[in-house]
């Protein structure tokens, strides 16, 4: 069973995967909806609209 | 068969045998192949992306592309990506060495998520949640500790915590995570996690600077 650290390094590296790096324009992520890490999954809806304020602001 | 891409490359031999290369003018992108009819959605393909990622940046420092993208050829991912090329180059030339770490911390205070019923309309209510990430605040006199870490670029991400980005030298790696340990002596009231290292991604990213 992994302990508490390797759970929380694996949380933060799908974190990562999921919620950092460049966004290819028109390229959203939807497809994941169906991963069973519905925190992640949350987290993905939300980051990317936030990036879609961030983006309308600058214009 | 397509490729879930994983980073932009400066150099072929910085990705295989890890990954699959697909050029990308002077560039090269690294894919993971994936069957057409697997859901990019898949947890073992995520899990495996996630680690050919971690193997690739033990090799050389990337671009990390959010995932999800994925390309059935050199040419359309040239299509999708050529305008971005040159500022990739770049970047990867003047970050050859440099990795990203992530501190994450919790706030200080923040507001009350909004409640969507209070809103009658759709993009009202995520101005407002949007309103509520971005009022989230973390002890100053932490953030300005943390800010001397290195290189950072402070972020909301929610509305429960921040995250200051660093860009750190490969070998300067070691420093941060002492500065961190540091850190957690100097705040112990104040909860946060420290990882890395990661590839280029809040510095890669437009949003951010």
């Amino acid at each position: 069973m992994p302990d508490q650290s390797q759970e929380l390094s694996l949380l933060e590296t799908l974190d990562h995967l999921l919620d950092r790096g460049v966004v290819i324009a028109g390229e959203a992520v939807i497809s994941i909806g169906d991963v069973d890490l519905l925190y992640l999954g949350l987290n993905i809806v939300l980051a990317n609209v936030d990036a879609l304020i961030r983006t309308t602001e600058r214009r | 068969m397509r490729a879930v891409v994983i980073g932009v490359h400066l150099r072929r031999e910085d990705i295989e045998p890890v990954a699959e290369a697909i050029p990308l003018g002077e560039l090269f992108l690294s894919g993971a192949a994936v069957a057409d009819d697997q859901p990019l959605g898949d947890r073992e393909l995520l899990l495996r992306v996630a680690q050919m990622r971690a193997r690739l940046l033990e090799r050389a420092t990337f671009i990390a592309i959010r995932y999800g993208f994925a390309v059935r050829s050199s040419g359309e991912a040239m299509a999708k990506c050529a305008p971005q090329i040159e500022r990739w180059r770049r970047l990867l030339a003047q970050h050859r060495d440099d990795v990203e770490m992530t501190l994450k911390v919790a706030a200080a205070s923040s507001q009350p998520r909004p409640e969507r019923k209070d809103f009658s309309s759709g993009a009202d209510y995520l101005r407002a949640l949007h309103d509520v990430t971005r009022a989230t605040v973390v002890e100053p006199r932490f953030r300005e500790a943390a800010s001397r870490m290195g290189n950072c670029r402070w972020i909301h991400r929610d509305d429960r915590s921040l995250e200051c980005a660093l860009l750190v030298r490969r070998d300067g790696v070691d420093r941060v995570r002492a500065a961190g340990e540091q850190l957690k002596r100097d705040f112990p009231d104040v909860p946060f996690l420290l990882s890395g290292p990661w590839p280029l991604e809040v510095f890669a990213d437009d949003d951010h600077q």
